[in-house]
């Protein structure tokens, strides 16, 4: 465990703000996820067009390793912390031990992985393809442990303890029992009338929060009983008025604060919001990024939050601001639900 | 091996819907074979190929594309269905050229049209709809099929017209118009000939009328909730049961010459038909079974009904001046409340009123709104490549776009490389 070694180098932030600031040696293309590690507040994986998986140190501002794929990686995910799982358009999934800088192709898809995620409860390793399946594979060996065919190409993934949900194309949403994936525990149809960009499972793994592509968020509940299903309920953001039109922005990211039960979410409009699903309440906002969030991470503690500010060609291959990644730090005020 | 594939293909053949260009029997071998394993792979990337391929193009001619992924489309789901998605497809694609005067008169887009008209429920409407945009009026095939449809329905003089105007309209190829309507024209006479004279002068196709033999009841404790009696013109034609549909033709003939009864010829019995009352509104899909159609109320009296059901005749005789005696414990039998609540059972549901959506509807309104579009700024603007991620049947993502664009990018550089490759060992060699 070399790495662990330099946790406590953290002095040379270059900030951007009070507390906040941007990671040096970034991705030279777009960054389509960030992960931080599930054990360490210190290290953060990140997966990008450039075809690379880096791992940063979040704690010295430096960039630790660098691993290659054959295309554009999609997405990426901690094992444990010393290994990461990566897979991309190339349909291949790698594992990368981070301790001796080595590659493994686990398997493949039979189109590219758009997820990649961990269960800790079951010890599997989720993933996702336009293929139209999810897989899961044994970290362990590491092997093939199923594929599941699914309705339709699967666009995002999470893990709700034992639960995985898995929002398709068609604006389908399956839950399935990741101990028995004999069949599919719930089938339903997405609550938002736009395609779903991402849905991210509570903490309490009680229900899931899914977005869509025309700013809209909706909180849903796991439990199909009449009394809980009573409590989804779906809202506006990431819209702005301009000259009395409303835009409205694909909401691509979220992410959940472990502690308080909160989440973040990330538009195309470049803001960043928190927000508070009990009570139904916006925390806050951050300034302004310099281009579209196409991925966020709270680390295990809940203390930092990683925002990839990276444009996603949402609007065609233009010109865009640069690619680049912040570490914000985070306080109570900011990500705990108000009591009263 | 190939007596074997006959074999499987001749045992599904109930399955294959026909095609009018028919199908390649290597298609049908092959769709027929992977019918097992449900939808295979290949037909999964072969279809996302097809749907990039729509979203990609930067030629001049985007409908080619449509083209044959719909014909690639028939020919790989031979039993229609819904996992082919071709209605979907015909209506995307009749919808996305409207604006495009260039194709108005393709032989590619009125075929389109045609398919989308046979697969639709009103096919009667859209040609209509075709004429009034001025799409296909100079392709013989709009005509020709427009004609059919009339000919399917029973009117053989609507569809001589739709051949007229044909004509007048000078439609390309002009032979096989004037060979279609030839066909139609010895049709004509051949059924004139045998007698078999089809009722032209009716504006609307004939529906299959159904004849009671006797009137409804209504059983068990419950009331009936609709009346079980017809009003109006339904009374005419019903009340009398067979035989009055008969009654009128006998008794003309019956000073001339015996005429057998004939039940085939009993729909030209002029005299007991009920007079259709001109269009006050707008036809509506006639898809509905057991549809009763709305008739004037002025002369018709609905019959009151008691709780028993009986009808009322008489004004109920005058309460009695005693108390009858009723035994305290005699209590009048009441109805079991239903015990189910209904907002947790959704086992059965009824259906909820929608409103009623029909493809031609759906076009209307599609024009209405880009019309809307352009007359004002629209309130909402979706900051993403809408229209390119929607031109397809199947949902697309950001991210596929991109990765499309990356493998064009990438297949292109690959080319690049070996043209250098080439150029240089060339330049070597000589």
């Amino acid at each position: 465990m070399g790495l662990i070694a330099g946790q406590l180098a953290s002095s040379n932030h270059r900030m951007t703000g009070s507390h906040e600031y941007k990671l040096n040696q970034g991705p030279e293309d777009s960054i389509s996820a960030v992960k931080f590690s599930p054990s360490t507040t210190q290290f953060l994986l990140v997966s990008s067009w450039d075809c690379t998986v880096r791992l940063y140190d979040v704690g010295s501002n430096t960039m630790r390793m660098k691993y290659q794929h054959t295309a554009p990686v999609l997405d990426c995910a901690f094992y444990d912390p010393t290994h990461s799982w990566s897979g991309g358009l190339d349909a291949q999934l790698k594992t990368h031990d981070l301790n001796t800088d080595q590659d493994t192709i686990v398997g493949t898809h039979e189109a590219p992985i758009r997820c990649v995620e961990y269960c800790p409860e079951v010890n599997v390793m989720v993933t996702g393809s336009w293929d139209r399946s999810v897989r899961l594979w044994d970290p362990r060996t590491p092997c093939n442990a199923g594929t599941f065919p699914q309705p339709d190409k699967v666009y995002t993934l999470s893990v709700a303890g034992d639960r995985l949900i898995v929002g398709t194309a068609g604006r389908r949403v399956l839950v399935w029992d990741l101990r028995n994936m004999g069949y599919v525990q719930q089938r339903r149809e997405s609550s938002l009338k736009y395609q779903t960009r991402c849905i991210r499972a509570f903490p309490n793994k009680q229900g899931y929060v899914l977005s869509s592509i025309e700013g809209r968020v909706a909180v849903e509940y796991l439990d199909p009983s009449q009394e809980v299903q009573k409590k989804k309920y779906a809202f506006k953001c990431h819209r702005l008025k301009e000259d009395g039109i409303e835009l409205v922005f694909p909401v691509n990211a979220i992410s959940f604060h472990s502690v308080h039960n909160t989440f973040a979410t990330g538009g195309s409009d470049g803001f960043v919001n928190i927000w508070d699903p009990f009570n139904k309440k916006r925390l806050c906002q951050f300034h302004r990024y310099p281009t579209s969030i196409a991925s966020l991470s709270f680390n295990n503690d809940g203390t930092m939050l990683a925002i990839a500010s990276s444009y996603m060609q949402e609007r065609g291959d233009i010109s865009h601001p640069e690619d680049s990644i912040f570490i914000r730090q985070v306080t109570d005020a900011e990500t705990k639900p108000k009591s009263t | 091996m190939a007596e074997g594939g006959e074999v499987e293909w001749e045992l599904s053949k109930e399955n294959i819907q026909p095609l009018r260009r028919g199908r390649a029997i290597s298609a049908l071998h092959q769709a027929l074979s992977q019918r097992q394993d449900g939808l295979c792979s290949a037909i999964n990337q072969q279809r996302q190929s097809f749907e990039s391929e729509l979203r990609m193009y930067d030629g001049d001619d985007p409908l080619d594309v449509w083209d044959r992924y719909i014909k690639w489309t028939e020919q790989t789901f031979p039993q229609g269905g819904k996992e082919s998605n071709l209605t979907t497809l015909l209506e995307r694609v009749v919808t996305r050229f409207t604006e495009e005067k260039k194709y108005h008169n393709d032989p590619r887009y009125v075929d389109l049209w045609i398919k989308f008209a046979e697969s639709s429920l009103e096919p009667l409407d859209i040609y209509r709809y075709m004429q009034t945009q001025g799409i296909g009026v100079t392709q013989a095939s709009f005509y020709i099929a427009w004609a059919e449809e009339h000919e399917n329905q029973g009117s053989c003089l609507k569809a001589d017209l739709v051949y007229q105007e044909g004509f007048r309209r000078s439609a390309e190829p002009h032979d096989k118009l004037l060979q279609f309507h030839k066909a139609l024209q010895a049709r004509v006479s051949r059924q004139v000939m045998m007698n078999m004279e089809e009722d032209d002068s009716d504006d609307e196709p004939k529906q299959p009328e159904r004849v009671s033999l006797a009137d409804l009841k209504h059983r068990g404790k419950k009331k009936a909730i609709a009346p079980v009696n017809r009003t109006g013109p339904a009374i005419k034609s019903v009340s009398g049961g067979l035989q009055s549909r008969g009654a009128p033709v006998l008794g003309n003939a019956s000073n001339t010459r015996l005429v057998i009864f004939d039940e085939n010829s009993a729909q030209s019995a002029g005299p007991s038909e009920p007079k259709q009352d001109p269009w006050m509104a707008p036809p509506t899909s006639r898809a509905k079974e057991n549809e009763q159609r709305s008739e004037r109320w002025c002369d018709v009296k609905m019959p009151q009904k008691t709780k028993f059901g009986h009808t009322v005749m008489a004004p109920p005789p005058p309460k009695p001046t005693f108390q009858p005696f009723v035994e305290e414990s005699d209590q009048p039998p009441t109805m079991t409340p239903c015990k189910i609540n209904p907002a947790v059972n959704t086992v059965l549901s009824t259906r909820k009123p929608c409103r009623e959506e029909t493809p031609l509807k759906r076009l209307q309104e599609h024009q209405q709104q880009q019309k809307e579009a352009e007359s004002g700024k629209p309130p909402e603007q979706s900051m993403y490549c809408k229209e390119t991620l929607l031109n397809g049947a199947a949902e697309f993502c950001f991210e596929e776009l991109r990765a499309e664009r990356y493998f064009k990018k990438m297949v292109q550089e690959s080319r690049g490389v070996t043209c250098q490759k080439d150029q240089a060992s060339a330049g070597a060699s000589t």
